[in-house]
């Protein structure tokens, strides 16, 4: 049985979604009881995945699907693959959808009301894409669940309040333009290799020495666009702030500190796996050098604009945008420990955001605020929220033991490797603006005046959240921010064996 | 703000172009795409490893059976996606009875429909049932039958259609094509197999194992007409009534 794990955690969430959609409007108390069932097997099962793969040493977990053997060493079907890096992110996303559902208990009815189970067949779907996205090693098979993960996003985005049905429809005109660029540089692949196994594309490109071709050049930049555009690096990011900050609040917290982090993974393995370092890293191509300026460019104006936001949301949205600008320059750093960096910041930026999102919820749902002023004096009135935000913000500004210090720290150290100067400014620049920008919500929390609670909400931003009294928040919100800060600690003070895991998988990959 | 899209269409367009000077002549059968190993194997196999004289559902409801069913949940999604954005339940969900049949076209129109109603779903029911052995298959017949649906809906009004093909009939059968989709691919694990490897089934379908693999894909294919059908119709009631079901176009 435990052959078939992959294909399993996959089956689990499509179950539970297809059971949500039986229910029908109004019965959002069961569509919960069924997503925790199927996310939880899920998470479990790929606990046992991770168990499974580092159990093997020094590879890789195949699953073909439908058994079709390789013909004269090409794959005819479709195949999984799934390394320790794949079983990470996997874990993480599972874990995040498992905990977000019990976040959205009391969420889903006060604000998506009765089409709650369709909420949660969507959100199960939206997982069953990004498990798939990263276990796949099908370059086509990609671009269907990538996909999935749009349209089922662009739904959830859409559910929020009055303002969410247009931030979704900039999103929906950016991701398509995305998806459609991946498609084509599929496309041109395929014509060039006649095959779509992204191991076997690397197989023929190498055998017929293909790497000068123009084709395949131009095939390389539109994947590159399209991902980009996907993850959303700085000049391509208009859809993100707004799509995540109007989107239902449940929906947030799960696709913030995920999406972008999942397509960050595609783009590592694009890089690596499909096309390979040697045409990557290569000499005489002018983009290596270009593109760790653009991400320079992105970490400088994503924390500017964060620095210049005064609602909640949208400045953890575009502190997003400077950490996706993190990733892709520790990518393409052309150094092991850059790489490792990226990924290891991957799945620390996912514990960090969720943390700081869901306590960042609480907050706006609680005052009936959403600006940071809402943050006034809340220390003495919502404690344990606020050590939750702490703990995030912390790691945000890389502090030791939070796991946003060590990522920084092999980023920086990859940057130093390398000699790429300009990346360790940039990286440190945006520490100390993350730094102003969190310790004066500290001092707002902890020096700030108390308002009376609003009655009657006129900001326009939240016109679907009533204040509902800074008392009383519920254990179902809590416990996710607990879990979320926990992971954050824990994330840390495991940074040794996650990066050996991290640089033994990659060092396999590099030669 | 023109400008910079008129510079970014240039730029994207000249990439595209200058691309294609590598390519493979047009209709070049020595082409990686027409005569790798991949591709040869599907011209040359395909009919002895499954029974399957059309090798286009071969490839998508065998080989890349896995995308085709992942496609199924798209169309899935999509439908599911526009009742979660559009579906307002309102207090005017039901009719008052002497408005059904108020809508609708014509007389003439009517009777065209009833006419030739049957004949479209018999023929989209063939599509569907022989699409592994001529052109078509479950996408086409679905969205053949949905339309017939839509037909109805237009002639006699939404009402008339609802009532054969009412909203939670609706989410049952697009949710119950998926499950036959998905299902097949279980059963398969269930036999010991991996998911999706039709040739599990021999034991318990007719034929031996590549009749077993033909049988499946048919199977397959039932599964994602019944999705089709039922997203395409939700998909009109929904956008055409702006999410209230109750008076169609």
């Amino acid at each position: 049985m435990t052959d078939h794990l992959p294909i399993l955690l996959l089956l689990s969430p499509l179950f539970g979604a297809l059971v949500c959609v039986l229910f029908g409007k109004g019965n959002s108390k069961n569509a919960w009881i069924v997503s925790m069932i199927s996310l939880g097997i899920s998470s479990i099962l790929s606990v046992f995945l991770l168990l499974k793969v580092l159990s093997i040493k020094a590879g890789d977990i195949r699953y073909r699907m439908g058994g079709w053997d390789p013909s004269s060493g090409y794959e005819v079907g479709i195949e999984l693959r799934i390394d320790i890096l794949a079983a990470l992110i996997v874990l993480a996303v599972t874990l995040v959808g498992f905990i977000n559902t019990i976040y959205s208990k009391t969420r889903v009815p006060a604000e998506v009301g009765e089409k709650g189970p369709f909420f949660y067949a969507l959100i199960q779907l939206l997982i069953v894409g990004l498990c798939g996205i990263i276990m796949t090693n099908d370059a086509f098979n990609l671009y269907v669940l990538i996909e999935i993960t749009s349209l089922t996003s662009y739904a959830l985005i859409a559910m929020g309040n009055r303002r969410a049905a247009l931030s979704s429809f900039n999103y929906v005109i950016m991701g398509t333009i995305g998806a459609s660029f991946y498609l084509l540089g599929v496309g041109y692949l395929y014509i060039k290799t006649g095959t779509l196994n992204i191991d076997d594309i690397h197989t023929y490109l190498e055998n017929e020495n293909l790497w000068t071709s123009q084709s395949i050049i131009v095939a390389f930049i539109l994947i590159m666009l399209g991902v980009w555009t996907k993850m959303a690096l700085f000049p391509l990011h208009g859809w993100l702030p707004n799509a995540y900050s109007y989107a239902p609040s449940m929906t947030g917290t799960f696709m913030a500190p995920l999406m972008t982090k999942v397509m960050v993974y595609v783009m590592i393995r694009v890089m690596l796996w499909l096309f390979g370092a040697d045409f990557v890293y290569s000499e005489d191509s002018v983009w290596s050098e270009l593109i760790v300026w653009m991400s320079v460019v992105a970490i400088v104006a994503g924390s500017f604009l964060a620095l210049a936001r005064n609602d909640i949301k949208k400045m953890l949205t575009y502190l997003i945008i400077a950490e996706v600008g993190y990733m892709v320059g520790g990518a393409w750093l052309n150094s092991l420990t850059g790489q490792a960096g990226a990924f290891y910041h991957i799945l620390s930026d996912a514990a960090m955001t969720f943390c700081l999102f869901i306590a960042a919820s609480i907050v706006i749902i609680r005052t009936g605020e959403s600006r940071l002023n809402a943050f006034d004096g809340l220390f003495r009135k919502m404690p344990l929220t606020m050590i939750g935000f702490t703990i995030g913000g912390l790691s945000m500004i890389g502090l030791p033991p939070t796991c946003g210090f060590f990522s920084k720290w092999y980023l920086i150290s990859g940057g130093i490797e390398s000699g790429h100067w300009e990346f360790v400014v940039a990286l440190l620049f945006s520490s100390l603006i993350n730094a102003v920008i969190f310790f004066k919500i500290f001092e707002r929390a902890y020096f700030g005046k108390i308002k009376g609670i609003k009655e009657e909400v006129s900001v326009a931003d939240i016109d679907m959240i009533p204040a509902e009294g800074i008392k009383s928040v519920p254990a179902s919100m809590l416990i996710p921010l607990f879990i979320s800060a926990l992971s954050v600690l824990i994330l840390g003070i495991m940074n040794k064996n996650l990066f050996s895991w991290i640089s033994n998988a990659l060092k396999m990959i590099n030669g | 703000m023109k400008f910079f899209g008129l510079l970014s269409v240039i730029i994207v367009g000249f990439l595209l172009l200058s691309a294609t000077k590598d390519f493979p002549n047009w209709g070049d059968e020595d082409s990686p795409a027409n005569s790798g190993p991949v591709s040869s194997f599907y011209i040359e196999k395909t009919e002895e490893k499954t029974k399957v004289p059309n090798m286009v559902t071969a490839v998508l409801a065998d080989y890349r059976g896995y995308d085709t069913m992942f496609e199924t949940v798209v169309i899935f999604i999509a439908g599911i996606g526009i009742i979660a954005v559009l579906r307002t339940y309102g207090s005017n969900e039901s009719i008052p009875k002497n408005q059904v049949g108020d809508e609708g076209a014509g007389l003439l129109a009517r009777m065209t429909c009833s006419l030739i109603l049957p004949f479209i779903q018999l023929f989209a029911l063939y599509v569907v049932a022989h699409g592994h052995h001529s052109p078509g298959g479950g996408f086409q017949g679905g969205v053949m039958l949905g339309a017939s649906y839509i037909l109805l809906a237009l002639a006699y009004g939404l009402a008339r259609a609802k009532s054969c093909f009412s909203e939670k009939r609706t989410l049952v059968f697009a949710a119950l094509g998926i499950f036959i989709y998905v299902g097949w691919g279980v059963l398969c694990l269930v036999m010991g197999s991996e998911f999706l490897n039709y040739s599990a089934l021999d034991s318990i379908l007719p034929g031996g194992v590549e009749m077993a693999r033909s049988h499946s894909m048919l199977a397959v294919e039932i599964g994602v007409a019944l999705t089709v059908t039922a997203i395409m119709f939700s998909m009109f009631s929904n956008l055409s009534t702006k999410g209230r079901l109750d008076k169609g176009l």
